[in-house]
Protein backbone atom coordinates (compact mmCIF):
# COMPACT_ATOMS: atom_id res chain seq x y z
CA UNK A 1 0.00 0.00 0.00
CA UNK A 2 1.38 3.72 -0.88
CA UNK A 3 -0.65 5.91 1.80
CA UNK A 4 -0.68 9.98 1.25
CA UNK A 5 -0.87 11.94 4.28
CA UNK A 6 -1.69 15.24 3.92
CA UNK A 7 -1.12 17.20 7.14
CA UNK A 8 2.12 16.87 9.13
CA UNK A 9 0.94 18.23 12.69
CA UNK A 10 -0.03 16.20 15.69
CA UNK A 11 -2.80 13.82 13.75
CA UNK A 12 -0.88 13.60 10.67
CA UNK A 13 2.61 12.71 11.73
CA UNK A 14 0.81 9.71 14.06
CA UNK A 15 -0.53 8.67 11.81
CA UNK A 16 2.24 8.26 9.24
CA UNK A 17 4.29 6.69 12.56
CA UNK A 18 1.92 3.97 12.43
CA UNK A 19 2.06 3.62 8.32
CA UNK A 20 5.55 3.45 8.45
CA UNK A 21 5.83 0.81 11.27
CA UNK A 22 2.79 -1.26 9.95
CA UNK A 23 4.85 -4.08 7.25
CA UNK A 24 2.09 -3.81 4.83
CA UNK A 25 2.85 -0.36 3.35
CA UNK A 26 5.12 0.23 0.91
CA UNK A 27 5.29 4.11 0.77
CA UNK A 28 4.17 6.97 3.10
CA UNK A 29 4.18 9.99 0.79
CA UNK A 30 3.86 13.13 3.50
CA UNK A 31 2.45 16.55 2.06
CA UNK A 32 2.15 19.78 4.24
CA UNK A 33 2.23 23.30 3.28
CA UNK A 34 4.55 23.71 6.37
CA UNK A 35 7.83 22.59 4.11
CA UNK A 36 9.90 22.66 7.82
CA UNK A 37 7.86 20.54 9.11
CA UNK A 38 6.83 18.16 6.39
CA UNK A 39 10.82 17.70 5.82
CA UNK A 40 10.86 17.23 9.58
CA UNK A 41 8.48 14.20 10.04
CA UNK A 42 9.78 12.92 6.98
CA UNK A 43 13.17 12.57 8.45
CA UNK A 44 12.16 11.27 11.37
CA UNK A 45 10.21 8.31 9.52
CA UNK A 46 13.44 6.78 7.58
CA UNK A 47 13.47 5.53 4.15
CA UNK A 48 10.15 4.55 3.43
CA UNK A 49 8.30 7.99 3.68
CA UNK A 50 9.10 10.82 0.97
CA UNK A 51 7.64 14.24 1.29
CA UNK A 52 5.80 15.80 -1.74
CA UNK A 53 5.37 19.33 -2.67
CA UNK A 54 1.60 18.81 -3.95
CA UNK A 55 -1.30 16.27 -2.58
CA UNK A 56 -1.44 14.32 -5.80
CA UNK A 57 -3.61 11.73 -4.57
CA UNK A 58 -2.91 9.49 -7.54
CA UNK A 59 0.55 8.52 -6.29
CA UNK A 60 -0.99 6.93 -3.94
CA UNK A 61 -3.30 4.09 -3.06
CA UNK A 62 -5.00 5.90 -0.31
CA UNK A 63 -5.51 9.23 0.99
CA UNK A 64 -4.96 10.22 4.93
CA UNK A 65 -6.63 13.58 5.13
CA UNK A 66 -4.88 15.34 8.98
CA UNK A 67 -4.51 19.01 7.70
CA UNK A 68 -7.52 21.34 8.67
CA UNK A 69 -10.44 20.19 8.04
CA UNK A 70 -11.36 23.07 5.58
CA UNK A 71 -9.10 21.55 2.82
CA UNK A 72 -10.23 18.26 2.76
CA UNK A 73 -13.44 18.11 0.65
CA UNK A 74 -11.14 19.66 -2.41
CA UNK A 75 -8.70 16.75 -2.34
CA UNK A 76 -11.19 14.21 -1.36
CA UNK A 77 -13.18 15.10 -4.33
CA UNK A 78 -9.80 14.79 -6.31
CA UNK A 79 -8.87 11.62 -5.16
CA UNK A 80 -12.70 10.19 -5.63
CA UNK A 81 -12.20 11.18 -9.28
CA UNK A 82 -8.66 9.51 -9.39
CA UNK A 83 -10.43 6.24 -8.24
CA UNK A 84 -8.07 6.60 -4.87
CA UNK A 85 -9.77 6.14 -1.05
CA UNK A 86 -9.96 8.66 1.40
CA UNK A 87 -9.70 8.62 5.07
CA UNK A 88 -10.61 12.15 6.42
CA UNK A 89 -10.45 13.46 10.58
CA UNK A 90 -12.67 15.97 9.87
CA UNK A 91 -14.07 17.24 12.85
CA UNK A 92 -16.38 20.19 11.62
CA UNK A 93 -19.70 19.86 10.51
CA UNK A 94 -19.50 22.08 7.17
CA UNK A 95 -16.16 19.92 5.98
CA UNK A 96 -18.27 16.89 7.09
CA UNK A 97 -21.02 17.69 5.34
CA UNK A 98 -19.13 18.23 2.18
CA UNK A 99 -17.22 15.23 2.41
CA UNK A 100 -20.94 13.08 3.03
CA UNK A 101 -21.86 14.76 -0.62
CA UNK A 102 -19.12 12.49 -2.17
CA UNK A 103 -21.57 9.78 -1.52
CA UNK A 104 -22.73 8.85 -4.56
CA UNK A 105 -19.49 9.34 -6.88
CA UNK A 106 -17.45 7.39 -4.60
CA UNK A 107 -20.02 4.86 -4.42
CA UNK A 108 -19.89 4.80 -8.09
CA UNK A 109 -16.77 4.77 -8.43
CA UNK A 110 -16.13 2.09 -6.02
CA UNK A 111 -14.04 3.73 -3.12
CA UNK A 112 -14.22 4.48 0.29
CA UNK A 113 -14.54 7.77 1.47
CA UNK A 114 -13.94 7.32 5.38
CA UNK A 115 -15.53 10.66 7.46
CA UNK A 116 -14.43 11.40 10.56
CA UNK A 117 -11.77 8.94 11.30
CA UNK A 118 -10.06 10.33 14.25
CA UNK A 119 -10.94 10.13 17.65
CA UNK A 120 -14.53 12.16 18.21
CA UNK A 121 -15.47 11.82 15.63
CA UNK A 122 -14.05 8.17 14.85
CA UNK A 123 -13.77 6.03 17.63
CA UNK A 124 -16.66 7.46 19.19
CA UNK A 125 -18.84 6.13 16.12
CA UNK A 126 -17.28 2.73 16.70
CA UNK A 127 -17.89 2.80 20.49
CA UNK A 128 -21.21 3.51 19.72
CA UNK A 129 -21.82 0.67 17.12
CA UNK A 130 -19.91 -1.82 19.67
CA UNK A 131 -22.43 -0.45 22.60
CA UNK A 132 -25.30 -1.10 19.65
CA UNK A 133 -24.74 -4.81 18.88
CA UNK A 134 -25.42 -5.27 23.11
CA UNK A 135 -29.21 -4.02 22.32
CA UNK A 136 -31.73 -5.96 20.60
CA UNK A 137 -32.84 -2.21 19.08
CA UNK A 138 -31.11 1.32 19.76
CA UNK A 139 -33.45 3.99 20.66
CA UNK A 140 -30.84 7.21 21.90
CA UNK A 141 -27.08 7.35 21.32
CA UNK A 142 -25.04 10.63 23.21
CA UNK A 143 -22.20 11.46 22.72
CA UNK A 144 -19.71 13.03 24.98
CA UNK A 145 -16.70 14.91 23.85
CA UNK A 146 -13.46 16.05 26.34
CA UNK A 147 -10.20 17.07 25.36
CA UNK A 148 -8.50 18.44 22.16
CA UNK A 149 -5.32 17.47 19.81
CA UNK A 150 -3.27 19.62 18.11
CA UNK A 151 -3.91 23.33 17.80
CA UNK A 152 -6.05 23.04 15.10
CA UNK A 153 -8.52 20.77 16.62
CA UNK A 154 -8.21 23.57 19.48
CA UNK A 155 -9.39 26.38 17.30
CA UNK A 156 -12.25 23.85 16.09
CA UNK A 157 -13.00 23.08 19.81
CA UNK A 158 -13.12 26.80 20.25
CA UNK A 159 -15.47 27.87 16.81
CA UNK A 160 -17.36 24.66 17.78
CA UNK A 161 -18.36 26.06 21.24
CA UNK A 162 -20.13 29.34 19.63
CA UNK A 163 -21.76 27.20 16.48
CA UNK A 164 -25.33 25.98 16.32
CA UNK A 165 -25.76 22.58 17.77
CA UNK A 166 -27.28 19.57 15.67
CA UNK A 167 -29.17 17.19 17.27
CA UNK A 168 -31.48 14.40 16.07
CA UNK A 169 -34.77 13.76 17.61
CA UNK A 170 -38.06 12.52 17.13
CA UNK A 171 -36.48 11.42 13.33
CA UNK A 172 -36.23 14.80 12.38
CA UNK A 173 -33.36 17.11 12.74
CA UNK A 174 -33.19 19.87 15.19
CA UNK A 175 -31.18 23.14 15.39
CA UNK A 176 -30.00 24.06 19.01
CA UNK A 177 -28.05 27.08 20.89
CA UNK A 178 -24.41 26.64 20.93
CA UNK A 179 -24.08 26.01 24.89
CA UNK A 180 -27.82 24.99 26.03
CA UNK A 181 -27.80 21.09 27.13
CA UNK A 182 -25.46 21.63 29.80
CA UNK A 183 -25.13 17.93 31.15
CA UNK A 184 -22.51 16.83 34.00
CA UNK A 185 -20.70 13.35 32.13
CA UNK A 186 -18.83 11.01 33.76
CA UNK A 187 -15.51 10.06 31.47
CA UNK A 188 -13.21 7.47 32.55
CA UNK A 189 -10.66 7.81 35.11
CA UNK A 190 -8.30 10.07 35.39
CA UNK A 191 -10.78 12.60 33.64
CA UNK A 192 -14.40 12.13 35.45
CA UNK A 193 -17.08 14.52 35.88
CA UNK A 194 -17.21 17.65 33.56
CA UNK A 195 -20.11 19.99 32.25
CA UNK A 196 -20.85 19.04 28.84
CA UNK A 197 -22.53 21.21 26.31
CA UNK A 198 -24.26 21.55 22.82
CA UNK A 199 -21.93 22.76 20.04
CA UNK A 200 -21.64 22.60 16.55
CA UNK A 201 -20.31 18.93 16.44
CA UNK A 202 -20.83 16.49 13.40
CA UNK A 203 -21.49 13.01 15.34
CA UNK A 204 -24.67 12.77 14.83
CA UNK A 205 -24.85 13.13 11.04
CA UNK A 206 -22.41 10.29 11.15
CA UNK A 207 -24.22 8.05 13.24
CA UNK A 208 -27.85 8.69 11.98
CA UNK A 209 -27.19 7.51 8.56
CA UNK A 210 -25.88 3.84 10.68
CA UNK A 211 -28.55 3.13 13.19
CA UNK A 212 -31.82 3.64 10.90
CA UNK A 213 -34.61 3.17 13.42
CA UNK A 214 -32.41 5.71 16.11
CA UNK A 215 -34.88 8.02 17.43
CA UNK A 216 -32.18 10.55 19.61
CA UNK A 217 -28.66 11.18 18.41
CA UNK A 218 -26.79 14.14 20.99
CA UNK A 219 -23.04 15.25 21.12
CA UNK A 220 -21.80 17.67 23.49
CA UNK A 221 -18.28 18.89 24.37
CA UNK A 222 -17.12 19.24 27.62
CA UNK A 223 -16.13 23.12 28.43
CA UNK A 224 -14.98 25.26 31.79
CA UNK A 225 -16.51 28.26 32.55
CA UNK A 226 -13.91 30.00 30.67
CA UNK A 227 -14.14 28.12 27.48
CA UNK A 228 -17.73 29.95 27.41
CA UNK A 229 -17.42 32.91 28.35
CA UNK A 230 -14.83 33.62 25.88
CA UNK A 231 -16.15 31.21 23.20
CA UNK A 232 -17.76 34.14 21.28
CA UNK A 233 -14.37 36.11 20.99
CA UNK A 234 -11.03 35.51 19.05
CA UNK A 235 -8.91 33.27 20.64
CA UNK A 236 -7.17 35.20 23.10
CA UNK A 237 -4.40 32.98 23.95
CA UNK A 238 -2.43 30.66 21.05
CA UNK A 239 -3.88 26.94 21.74
CA UNK A 240 -2.31 25.08 24.55
CA UNK A 241 0.91 22.43 23.15
CA UNK A 242 -0.47 19.12 22.14
CA UNK A 243 -0.19 16.34 24.60
CA UNK A 244 -2.85 16.62 27.27
CA UNK A 245 -5.27 13.81 27.91
CA UNK A 246 -8.89 13.93 26.41
CA UNK A 247 -11.98 11.45 26.26
CA UNK A 248 -14.93 10.09 24.78
CA UNK A 249 -18.46 9.09 26.75
CA UNK A 250 -20.83 7.47 24.73
CA UNK A 251 -24.03 6.07 25.64
CA UNK A 252 -26.53 3.82 24.03
CA UNK A 253 -29.64 3.31 25.47
CA UNK A 254 -32.11 0.72 23.95
CA UNK A 255 -34.02 -2.61 24.42
CA UNK A 256 -32.44 -5.93 25.20
CA UNK A 257 -35.31 -8.18 25.54
CA UNK A 258 -38.17 -6.94 27.71
CA UNK A 259 -36.44 -4.15 29.50
CA UNK A 260 -34.88 -0.73 28.65
CA UNK A 261 -31.44 -0.64 29.09
CA UNK A 262 -27.88 1.49 28.77
CA UNK A 263 -24.22 0.47 27.29
CA UNK A 264 -21.98 3.23 28.20
CA UNK A 265 -18.65 2.83 26.19
CA UNK A 266 -15.60 5.63 26.93
CA UNK A 267 -12.06 5.74 25.87
CA UNK A 268 -9.17 7.99 27.53
CA UNK A 269 -6.09 9.47 25.61
CA UNK A 270 -3.91 11.92 24.31
CA UNK A 271 -6.45 12.88 21.54
CA UNK A 272 -4.12 13.50 18.97
CA UNK A 273 -2.57 9.97 19.42
CA UNK A 274 -5.48 8.16 19.39
CA UNK A 275 -6.68 10.24 16.35
CA UNK A 276 -3.65 9.34 14.20
CA UNK A 277 -4.09 5.34 15.16
CA UNK A 278 -7.48 5.31 14.15
CA UNK A 279 -7.17 7.29 10.97
CA UNK A 280 -3.62 5.14 9.53
CA UNK A 281 -5.69 1.77 10.92
CA UNK A 282 -8.80 3.24 8.81
CA UNK A 283 -6.68 3.56 5.79
CA UNK A 284 -4.87 0.08 6.11
CA UNK A 285 -8.74 -1.33 6.86
CA UNK A 286 -9.92 0.19 3.61
CA UNK A 287 -7.10 -0.51 1.27
CA UNK A 288 -7.09 -4.18 2.52
CA UNK A 289 -10.69 -3.87 1.56
CA UNK A 290 -11.82 -4.52 4.80
CA UNK A 291 -14.33 -1.61 4.94
CA UNK A 292 -18.02 -2.70 5.09
CA UNK A 293 -19.31 -0.61 2.21
CA UNK A 294 -18.46 2.22 -0.65
CA UNK A 295 -19.32 5.63 -0.58
CA UNK A 296 -19.26 8.30 1.99
CA UNK A 297 -19.85 7.16 5.56
CA UNK A 298 -18.68 7.46 9.60
CA UNK A 299 -16.96 4.28 10.89
CA UNK A 300 -19.93 2.89 12.39
CA UNK A 301 -21.12 2.22 8.51
CA UNK A 302 -17.07 1.43 7.55
CA UNK A 303 -15.90 -1.02 10.18
CA UNK A 304 -16.86 -4.00 12.15
CA UNK A 305 -16.53 -2.46 15.83
CA UNK A 306 -14.88 -5.83 17.34
CA UNK A 307 -11.61 -6.52 15.12
CA UNK A 308 -11.29 -2.50 14.37
CA UNK A 309 -11.11 -1.89 18.26
CA UNK A 310 -9.41 -5.23 18.80
CA UNK A 311 -6.56 -3.89 16.83
CA UNK A 312 -6.87 -0.51 18.43
CA UNK A 313 -5.97 -2.02 21.46
CA UNK A 314 -2.94 -4.03 20.04
CA UNK A 315 -1.98 -0.34 19.16
CA UNK A 316 -2.75 1.04 22.02
CA UNK A 317 -6.11 2.88 21.80
CA UNK A 318 -7.82 1.35 24.82
CA UNK A 319 -11.74 1.66 25.26
CA UNK A 320 -13.82 0.86 28.64
CA UNK A 321 -17.03 0.25 29.10
CA UNK A 322 -19.02 1.33 33.19
CA UNK A 323 -20.30 -0.81 35.12
CA UNK A 324 -22.69 0.08 37.48
CA UNK A 325 -25.87 2.79 38.12
CA UNK B 1 -34.51 60.66 29.90
CA UNK B 2 -35.52 58.88 33.36
CA UNK B 3 -37.35 56.30 31.09
CA UNK B 4 -34.13 55.69 29.23
CA UNK B 5 -32.28 55.37 32.52
CA UNK B 6 -34.58 52.83 33.90
CA UNK B 7 -34.54 50.79 30.33
CA UNK B 8 -30.58 50.99 30.36
CA UNK B 9 -30.52 49.85 34.29
CA UNK B 10 -32.47 47.17 33.09
CA UNK B 11 -31.05 46.01 30.39
CA UNK B 12 -27.68 45.76 32.18
CA UNK B 13 -29.31 43.77 35.31
CA UNK B 14 -30.79 41.21 32.60
CA UNK B 15 -27.52 41.20 30.98
CA UNK B 16 -25.54 40.52 34.28
CA UNK B 17 -28.19 37.59 35.08
CA UNK B 18 -27.44 36.06 32.05
CA UNK B 19 -23.99 35.26 32.52
CA UNK B 20 -24.07 34.48 35.87
CA UNK B 21 -26.80 32.16 34.93
CA UNK B 22 -24.80 30.59 31.59
CA UNK B 23 -21.50 30.62 33.45
CA UNK B 24 -23.08 29.05 36.54
CA UNK B 25 -21.86 25.62 38.01
CA UNK B 26 -23.85 22.64 37.46
CA UNK B 27 -25.45 20.15 39.74
CA UNK B 28 -25.62 16.53 38.37
CA UNK B 29 -25.50 13.20 40.37
CA UNK B 30 -22.37 11.01 39.52
CA UNK B 31 -22.44 7.35 39.49
CA UNK B 32 -23.82 5.85 42.66
CA UNK B 33 -21.94 2.49 42.39
CA UNK B 34 -19.63 0.40 39.59
CA UNK B 35 -16.95 2.01 37.63
CA UNK B 36 -14.86 1.93 34.32
CA UNK B 37 -13.46 -0.99 33.08
CA UNK B 38 -11.11 -1.46 30.16
CA UNK B 39 -12.36 -3.66 27.64
CA UNK B 40 -9.94 -6.26 26.59
CA UNK B 41 -9.42 -9.99 26.03
CA UNK B 42 -12.45 -11.69 26.23
CA UNK B 43 -14.71 -8.44 25.66
CA UNK B 44 -13.05 -8.02 22.23
CA UNK B 45 -13.94 -11.37 20.36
Amino acid sequence: MRALVCGAGAVGARAARYLVADAGTEQVLVHDTDRKRQAAVVASLGDRATGLDQPDPTTADVVVLASPAARHAAVARAAVRAGRHVVSVADSVGAVEDLLDLHAEAHERGVVVAVGAGFGPGLSCVLACHAAAELDTVEEIHIAHHGTGGPACARQHHSALRGVGLDWRDHAWRRRPPGSGRELCFFPDPIGGFDCYRAALPDALLLVPSFPGVSRVTARLAATRRDRFTAGLPMLRPPHVEGRIGGLRVEVRGRRGRSYDTVVLGAVDRPAVAAGTVAALTARWVADGRADATGAAGLATLVEPLPFLHELARAGVRAAVFEGN
Amino acid sequence: MALLRRALAAVGIAGIIAVVLRLRGSGGTPPQSGGWRELSGPDLR
